[in-house]
């Protein structure tokens, strides 16, 4: 199987942090793969690697076989990878539709095209009845599916999720797994950070743990709940799945 | 949509009437009035749409005032030429600012200041510049050439107007329904989103800046030929950027009617405050800019959006 993204040795320092050390990791195509790792493990800032928002001290990123290290996010949305940001970044003053239309138009050239994308993929999302709402006056959850459909526009290949199902109730979790699944099944592979164990778990058929910046274990979720070092970083007290 | 199409073309087929009935002196009003719209739609591409709040247009104003007159004068070019080519060059200028300006990083209030600074530098350069008469500027002779783009009655200047507002309106609703106007909103609204949503923001704030430029400069052309007078304290000071931020903050930035809206206000108000019993004509200039300050601070305030909010239905 080629890997579809593949991260080799990152290394990432801002002054004395270092927020990633030596990272190597791959997703496959039509994967879900799952980040974990306590707050400061260095999550957000291999997203922000992965999509060019910074570029990594030592080691590099290739996307569809590509090194994309030093590339402008625009240019790695162009190639395939697309992200939603943790701390949800609506254009304020643009209505949903717009928002979602300008991630179509990634892809798409024609304003009508780009439109009939947007709706559709609102209509998957669920905030199809929003579409005139602007960004401003969305709740949390809303913001959260409008950083989704927004990413999803843009046609990725590999589609980044940074913590779409914190802060949400037990039954919106449930419709936010099914939503990541109905995207992947789409052909679409999945990177996704989440503190929301079940959610991880249930979505990823392999997990990274990351603690201080490094990889301190890989593999399936069964294997991980079991694995003392994820148990010591991270998991806190030995955890089943359910 | 087709009963806006027939508004617009009704509004535009009574104000090309005006001329019928209005006498020299309402016609030279609305000719400001005019003028000061289509500067703060030139302006309104780069800060309205693109959120880039240039507050050195007055550069491109000036490049274009400048350029058409010497072009004339040395060349014998005519300034119905010479207006697109200060636009291009203005574009070339407002390319390489933006270019550089971008490249570094450059933005919000530091952007405001450089470009600020580079209004001042062109300024300074006008200023001391012999072959365009320095601070004594450049005196057109009143003519009848309608080829060369000088007339004697304010009629064809208010035409000449009243069509580089029309076009400019017409320019702005296609780029807000274009692909680069989406960039151009996404740029203004969060430039790490719109990178993430695969728009190149470096080459959108660029081209915004640059269209700007040129759009500006054709006003520059403009109010040479009909002021007839070229000066580096009447082109490449704050005033023409002040018309522009006015005219578009009161009236709503990032739309096409917005800026025309707020304009006409400017304009009449001031039109209305010359006939107050002042002293002098200082106090005409004190008391207006006040009167100016407080309506945009009250306008700012509770109508953020702008006048043209007003219209619209809350959603």
């Amino acid at each position: 199987m080629s890997a579809l993204l593949a991260v080799r040795g990152v290394s990432k320092r801002f002054g004395g942090l270092q927020a990633l050390n030596n990272v190597t990791f791959g997703v496959g195509h039509r994967e879900i793969v799952g980040i974990i790792g306590p707050n400061g493990a260095g999550k957000t800032t291999l997203f922000n690697v992965i999509t060019g928002v910074y570029a990594p001290d030592e080691g590099h990123v290739e996307l569809r076989g590509l090194k994309v290290t030093g590339w402008a996010p625009h240019r790695i949305c162009r190639l395939g990878a697309a992200r939603t940001f943790q701390i949800g970044k609506p254009f304020a003053a643009l209505s949903v539709l717009q928002t979602v239309r300008i991630g179509a138009l990634n892809r798409i050239e024609s304003m009508a095209g780009a439109t009939a994308r947007a709706l559709e993929v609102l209509e998957l999302v669920g905030l199809a009845d929003k579409r005139e709402h602007l960004g401003k006056n969305l709740t949390v959850i809303e913001r959260k599916r409008l950083e989704l459909a927004r990413a999803l526009a843009t046609g990725p290949a590999l589609l980044l999720l940074d913590e779409v199902a914190a802060g949400l109730r037990p039954n919106e979790i449930q419709d936010m797994i099914a939503l990541v699944r109905r995207i992947a099944a789409g052909g679409v592979s999945v990177l996704i950070i989440e503190h929301v164990l079940e959610a991880v778990m249930r979505l990823s058929a392999r997990i990274v743990v990351l603690n201080y910046g490094e990889v301190i274990a890989e593999g399936s979720p069964q294997s991980l709940v079991n694995d003392p070092r994820v148990i010591e970083a991270y998991l806190g007290e030995a955890y089943t799945l359910a | 949509m087709h009963g806006r199409l027939a508004l617009g073309l009704v509004a535009v087929g009574a104000a090309a009437a005006v001329p019928l009935v209005a006498g020299q002196h309402i016609l030279t009003a609305l000719i400001v009035a005019l003028h000061a719209s289509y500067i703060a739609l030139a302006w309104n591409v780069a800060a309205g749409y693109a959120g880039q709040f240039s507050l050195g247009h007055s550069l491109f104003y000036g490049i274009g005032a400048y350029a058409s007159t010497m072009l004339y004068l040395k060349l014998g070019l005519t300034p119905w030429a010479g207006m697109f080519a200060g636009a291009a060059i203005a574009g070339a200028v407002g390319v390489l600012l933006a270019l550089g300006v971008y490249r570094y990083n450059v933005r919000g209030i530091f952007f405001a200041l450089v470009t600020l600074g580079a209004a001042e530098v062109a300024k300074g350069l006008a200023d001391n510049w012999d072959w365009v008469k320095g601070p004594v500027g450049i005196l057109l002779t009143m003519k009848a050439a309608p080829a060369e783009f000088f007339f004697l009655r304010r009629e064809p200047y208010y035409y000449v107007a009243l069509a580089m507002v029309v076009a400019m309106i017409v320019i702005s609703l296609v780029l807000e329904r274009s692909r680069l106007g989406q960039h151009f909103l996404a740029v203004r609204e969060d430039e790490a989103a719109a990178e993430a949503s695969g728009v190149d923001t470096y080459r959108a704030k660029t081209i915004a800046i640059g269209l700007s430029a040129a759009l500006t400069a054709f006003a520059g052309s403009f109010y040479a030929q009909f002021y007839l007078y070229v000066s580096p304290e009447t082109v490449f000071t704050f005033e023409p950027q002040l018309t522009m931020m006015l005219g578009t903050m009161v009236g709503g930035a990032g739309t096409a009617l917005g800026p025309v809206l707020g304009s006409v206000l400017f304009s009449g108000l001031g039109e209305a405050l010359r006939n107050l019993p002042f002293e002098n004509t200082r106090q005409v200039v004190i008391g207006s800019k006040l009167v100016y300050a407080i309506l945009l601070i009250v306008i700012l305030i509770y109508l953020p959006g702008g006048l043209i909010t007003l219209g619209r239905r809350k959603p």
